[in-house]
């Protein structure tokens, strides 16, 4: 969704979209379901996810050393490494070897990194022809859209909106079975794939004391993008690392759990460098890209500990908020409770970037559910904090929270304000309701009811009882 | 150069947020469990439980001819007259090389590096049958675990629509912990020495990108036989 509508305005377009309100409820629940009965097998779901913790804090904690033995094991196994400080110096990187190489076509399986610099613009840009293969992607990148989620991209697209655009680009005649769609996909993938001269892969894990990066998928397109074309190229985020093959043996059932409810990914690919001589496939060239954009400078700030997160989407289920708005109304890459403490600071140049933080009812399921228990919560707060500081504040609210402080300060204000509200509740509200409020908080009732006060008080009923107790003994 | 200047910053930071980031560390041993969930008794029975959970085929068998009579079964379902393999003596099923010769069948290489490898890859492409064995196979989420390398190309569990791999009981471990810990016993720091690959596969293809529906083979195959020899 373009930046130019605000995100206020996306909200409002959200909630009012009730094709995306079905899938949103069907994906979410279903999400939270399978991850549910998933974590609840394990013995010992809590000991797992605080090793998964440890595990993430001490690569943190020693990425400046880590970050060197991973480069130095991948160039060891005839890879080679790009440092790249910003996106800019990423796509420059790839889009140089490409030219170099005489690439024409390119396969890409997901990767939020490659979205966070938007590399397939600046590849098309170049005049390379790129594919996304994951299903979910493909079917956004048909719709010119951006992923919803950071694990079904796709997931607020009908079967009917799908069946249309392969429709419209793949030729297939008119269904919308399931099955039938699936198949049309892997043809036309299939020849995308044999035909392609590079696949461009992210990375979920990479392993420092093996050289090693880690892909975890269940559709087997990053498998054929990182096989099947002579060129891999990898791009990670440099905090993405874990120290120690056996770290794994922790880490990828923590997210495969959070992430879909599997007790492992269907396939998890690890990749040390290219194809070695006497090997029959795999790539000639494998190129790592360790991509910073910020990434070294959050790690000292009061923000580090959202440098944890693996990317398995369980927060974004979790969130009432991303339930019922979805990821497009965010308006940035990462969505959800983490992508509104990371777009603050990996993209700062959007304009609403600091209302994210306040799409929270701080209710904390978010941090119920990380799988390295990260205090979203805390972090969402502190950069709300921050937007204040830095005189991002909204008029109404600055006047807003002046009268909450008059009132809550003021017992006869808060009394006479109660007393008002119950008059109001009484002659206005249908149902313990009130559909609408006059500015400025139509705000509130534009997009939901908001609850009528009861026709008695707390304090009211506590001096009833009182005296009725009084009287009765 | 960005990486000093990468490093540069991730110094500078790190004097400040080192420390608790080191106490988390600490918290918690980072040693992976070998398993995952409650113990089972039957290893076998509970990778195959697994695996059929997935919507993978699994067949137990006592002895290589029952082996042998799935796979024979298959390529005629297939109506395979070519399958993409490992080489015969790396699966080390007894009879194989016999059976397929006997069907007229000859393994494709899977060599598509140097020149031609697009010609080579189209060339491929048609053939209906996958044929691997594995490295070890975990019990407790029904995984195969794949160590590539030469006679054993990748292309040989992911291209085809149909994928038997052959998995005998000693190959067997409870959990990915205790996978992790063999690889390491085995070949030590040279994992990916004479290999730049490993994959875990866990059931056929899968994909709920159409409105979450459940559907198979998208990119790998759709359908996945196992078959343990317990003999």
């Amino acid at each position: 969704m373009p930046q130019t509508i605000a995100f206020y305005d996306r909200v409002d377009h959200a909630l009012h979209d009730s094709s995306l309100q079905t899938a949103l409820h069907r994906a979410t629940s279903r999400f939270i379901g399978n991850r549910a009965s998933a974590i609840s097998a394990l013995g010992d779901a809590d000991r797992l996810r605080d090793q998964a913790r440890a595990i993430r804090a001490h690569a943190l904690a020693h990425l400046d050393e880590l970050l060197p033995q991973l480069a130095a094991n991948v160039e060891a196994r005839g890879g080679h490494v790009c440092w790249a400080s910003d996106g800019e110096e990423a796509r420059q990187y790839i889009i140089e070897l490409a030219h170099a190489r005489g690439v024409r076509s390119i396969v890409k399986s997901k990767s939020m990194a490659s979205e966070e610099i938007h590399l397939n613009e600046a590849l098309e840009a170049a005049g390379f022809e790129v594919i996304e293969t994951d299903l979910g992607e493909y079917i956004i990148q048909l719709a010119g859209e951006t992923p919803s989620h950071i694990i079904a991209p796709a997931i607020h697209k009908t079967r009917e909106q799908v069946s249309e655009l392969f429709q419209q680009h793949l030729g297939m005649p008119p269904t919308t079975e399931v099955p039938l769609m699936i198949r049309t996909a892997r043809q036309a993938l299939r020849q995308r794939f044999l035909q392609a001269d590079m696949g461009i892969s992210g990375v979920n894990f990479g392993v420092a004391d093996s050289g090693a990066i880690v892909i975890v998928e269940n559709e087997g397109n990053a498998r054929l993008s990182t096989t099947v074309p002579r060129i891999h190229v990898a791009i990670m985020g440099i905090e993405r690392i874990v120290a120690r093959l056996a770290d794994l043996g922790v880490m990828l059932q923590v997210l495969a759990r959070s992430a879909t409810g599997q007790k492992l990914s269907v396939y998890t690919s690890l990749i040390s460098g290219p194809a070695r001589p006497g090997e029959e496939d795999g790539p000639e060239e494998f190129h790592l890209v360790l991509l910073d954009n910020g990434r070294s400078q959050i790690l000292g700030g009061q923000y580090a500990e959202s440098l944890l997160c693996i990317r398995c989407g369980a927060c974004l289920n979790a969130c009432p908020v991303y339930q019922a708005i979805g990821g497009h109304a965010y308006g940035s890459v990462y969505s959800g409770p983490i992508g509104a403490i990371l777009t603050p600071l990996l993209q700062p140049d959007l304009p609403d970037a600091h209302l994210l933080p306040q799409a929270s009812s701080l209710c904390g399921a978010c941090q119920e559910v990380c799988p390295v228990r990260i205090a979203i919560p805390d972090m969402l707060l502190r950069h709300r904090a921050d937007a204040v500081k830095a005189g991002k504040v909204n008029p109404v609210e600055k006047v807003a929270i002046a009268g909450y402080t008059l009132t809550m300060t003021h017992p006869a204000i808060y009394n006479a304000g109660g007393k008002a509200g119950r008059f109001f509740s009484r002659i206005l509200a249908r149902k313990g309701h009130f559909r609408r409020l006059p500015p400025p908080l139509h705000l509130w009732t534009k997009q939901r009811d908001f609850p009528a006060l009861p026709p008695k008080s707390f304090r009211e009923l506590w001096a009833e009882r009182k005296n009725q107790r009084r009287s009765s003994s | 150069m960005s990486r000093e200047q990468i490093l540069a910053h991730l110094r500078t930071s790190l004097t400040a947020n080192r420390p608790w980031l080191q106490a988390e560390a600490e918290r918690m041993p980072h040693e992976p469990p070998p398993f995952a969930l409650p113990a089972q008794d039957d290893l076998v029975g509970q990778f195959v439980a697994e695996l059929v959970k997935l919507e993978g085929k699994a067949y137990r068998v006592v002895s290589a001819d029952e082996a042998l009579a799935i796979i024979d079964r298959l390529i005629e379902e297939t109506q395979a007259t070519s399958v993409i393999g490992w080489d015969l003596d790396q699966i080390g099923l007894p009879g194989l090389p016999e059976l397929l010769a006997a069907r007229g069948i000859t393994p494709a290489k899977a060599d598509v590096r140097g020149e031609g490898r697009k010609a080579r890859l189209q060339a491929l492409e048609p053939i209906p049958l996958c044929l691997s064995g594995v490295e070890l196979a975990i019990a407790e989420s029904g995984t195969l675990l794949l160590r590539h390398g030469p006679g054993k190309p990748r292309l040989a569990s992911l291209l085809a629509p149909c994928h038997i791999a052959i998995v005998f009981h000693s190959q067997l471990v409870r959990g990915l912990g205790e996978a992790l810990a063999l690889l390491t016993q085995r070949y030590g720091d040279n994992i990916f020495g004479p290999t730049s690959n490993l994959t875990f596969i866990t059931g056929p293809s899968r994909t709920a990108d159409i409105e979450m529906t459940l559907s198979l083979g998208i990119h790998g195959p759709p359908q996945l036989h196992v078959i343990v020899v317990e003999g």
